[in-house]
């Protein structure tokens, strides 16, 4: 049905620096640079400094109530690999996000 | 058409394609003002078994600036949700749908609609039902009374809401327009027809049995204006989020912020003045920034290709346009409202700010004898003074393009002749079914038993 989510990502599918990694998780979404993902774990805590990461209010729409919640996927969007410059979907907001390490190991789960 | 696949992009995404708006004091309620704003352009009445419906995804809003800044000071949003009953059944119905609770039905929309102002957030109504598309005498019969009239709901503020199929109330020859600029009334005078011999004649309501999908809202005055100035500016906008990924079970997945994929608010703008390479890029844009449209409205490509279809008919416009005038009338109609002591008795100006809004001077009581062509006609209370449903938006902006509204500006030009005769060719009278008296104005929508009819 139109509009319909599937099932929320399970963290377990996130371990990016892990060999073991699901190749699933990553192949959702688009990125103009070829690499897109559902980074829950990995953008939480220490792999994302506090810094690195801002919400823009002119990015988020006022669209009412949607408030975004730990099960919640996530759709990242590497725009450039080499600044590391990310859109992190979630909800109804957007962060920008420069990070050069995790758009790497971004870049080398999704090959 | 006014609005409807005017740009690449939005017209491979009919849910999201604004179509026409309306704005006008209520004729049967005059303290208050009727807000409409089309989507789904085009609709084969017969189109099933999947007909006609809004987006769940689409974020739907009526916007109103009460400040003259072209900024939304007041606006309403419309959320859908689809309920499919029965999933393993083909059938939009599976017998009459005789209310808007019948079991028969299996396919239906509710909405809820939130109002965001100064104070905030206000959820004015949810679980509305929308009454379904008008199939048949056997699956919806009685549908004007059983159906339709019993969607028309009140909201806790007082205003009254109606979302849902109506027929299409815009009449327009698209089939000659589009056929570069003939006019069939003028066709003997255009430059191609003209040399195939064609004759003058009368024209083709195009879409005169198609259906549209309509969002209405009746508010009194005092909820739109703000205190001493009963000016507003109106558009819709339709909003999808930025992020979608389709999952391999036919779904698909939503995140992100809501961006906006479509707007409008004067008819035809995107349609006929803004370039095909810049349309996209209008539907993306606020009305507070249109200034850097503004060399497309002091410049409309339609004035030049007047003189060019129609040799020798338009002499003062081709003059003008040889003499690269701004055309500051077409301005002043579309993104300021004209100011007072232009026309005597009206003004629709919101200030300097040049946004296409469609400006309504709320204090302006609905005309006793309304002219179709509006203000061109003499009558203040239709376009560009708002919308009504049956005003002649293609004569009145393709006369004001020709010249007609120059004097307004520059008291020395004399209109050519045929600029205040031109037309394509049809008026109230060519659609297939007429109006309504009262809200949600828009006429009862062709069922496609009998659309196109044997």
């Amino acid at each position: 049905m139109p509009g319909s989510n599937g099932a929320g990502s399970p963290s377990s599918d996130l371990e990016l620096g892990s060999p073991g990694h699901s190749r699933r998780s990553l192949l959702k979404g688009a990125a103009t640079v070829g690499v897109a993902g559902i980074a829950t774990a990995a953008l939480a805590g220490a792999a994302l400094p506090a810094a690195a990461s801002s919400r823009s209010a002119a990015l988020t729409h006022n669209a009412g109530p949607a408030p975004a919640n730990e099960s919640e996927q996530i759709v990242v969007h590497v725009r450039d690999i080499a600044t590391g410059e990310m859109d992190v979907f979630r909800g109804t907001t957007c962060a920008r996000v420069n990070d050069t390490q995790l758009a790497a190991r971004l870049s080398r789960a999704a090959r | 058409m006014s609005s409807h696949r005017e740009a690449p992009e939005i017209s491979k995404d009919p849910v999201a394609d604004s179509t026409d708006v309306y704005a006008f004091v209520s004729p049967d309620k005059p303290g208050t003002v009727t807000l409409i704003a089309n989507y789904v352009p085009l609709q084969g009445p017969a189109g099933g078994p999947n007909f006609f419906e809004f987006g769940d995804d689409v974020l739907y809003e009526i916007h109103i600036d009460t400040q003259g800044h072209a900024e939304p000071d007041i606006s309403y949003q419309f959320r859908f949700q689809t309920q499919l009953p029965d999933p393993d059944t083909f059938l939009y119905n599976t017998a009459p749908i005789t209310s808007l609770t019948s079991p028969a039905w299996n396919r239906r929309q509710t909405y809820s609609v939130t109002r965001t102002d100064s104070s905030g957030r206000h959820e004015l109504g949810n679980g509305l039902i929308c009454p379904p598309c008008n199939i048949g005498p056997l699956s919806t019969p009685n549908y004007a009374a059983a159906l339709a009239e019993p969607a028309v709901h009140q909201l806790s503020d007082g205003s009254t809401v109606f979302a849902g199929q109506r027929a299409e109330g815009f009449y327009v020859d698209l089939g000659s327009i589009f056929d570069l600029l003939d006019l069939r009334p003028f066709q003997n005078l255009q430059l191609y027809a003209k040399a195939l011999g064609f004759k003058a004649a009368p024209g083709v309501n195009t879409p005169k049995f198609l259906n549209v999908h309509s969002i209405a809202l009746q508010v009194p005055i005092s909820r739109v204006t703000a205190k001493g100035r009963p000016v507003i500016g109106v558009w819709t906008t339709a909003s999808r989020q930025r992020a979608r990924v389709y999952d391999t079970d036919g779904g698909h997945f939503d995140s992100g912020p809501f961006t906006q994929v479509s707007r409008l608010a004067n008819p035809l703008v995107n349609e006929v003045i803004i370039p095909l390479g810049k349309k996209d890029f209008w539907n993306t844009q606020q009305p507070a920034h249109d200034k850097q449209f503004a060399a497309y409205f002091a410049h409309p490509e339609v004035a030049a290709l007047l003189p060019a279809l129609y040799p020798g008919v338009f002499p003062h416009l081709a003059a003008l346009d040889a003499a690269q005038t701004p055309r500051t009338d077409i301005e002043a109609i579309l993104l300021t409202g004209i100011p007072k002591g232009i026309i005597a008795g009206f003004t629709n100006f919101t200030g300097p700010v040049q946004a296409d809004l469609l400006r309504l001077n709320t204090s302006i009581p609905p005309a006793a004898k309304p002219s179709i062509f509006g203000l061109l006609g003499g009558d203040a209370a239709g376009f560009p003074n708002g919308r009504r449903v049956f005003d002649d938006v293609v004569s009145i902006e393709l006369r004001a393009l020709a010249g007609v509204t120059v004097p307004l500006v520059d008291k020395s030009f004399t209109p050519d002749a045929a600029a205040g005769l031109l037309t394509d060719g049809l008026t109230p009278a060519d659609l297939g079914t007429p109006y309504l008296d009262s809200f949600p104005y828009l006429g009862v929508p062709y069922d496609g038993y009998d659309h196109p009819a044997a």
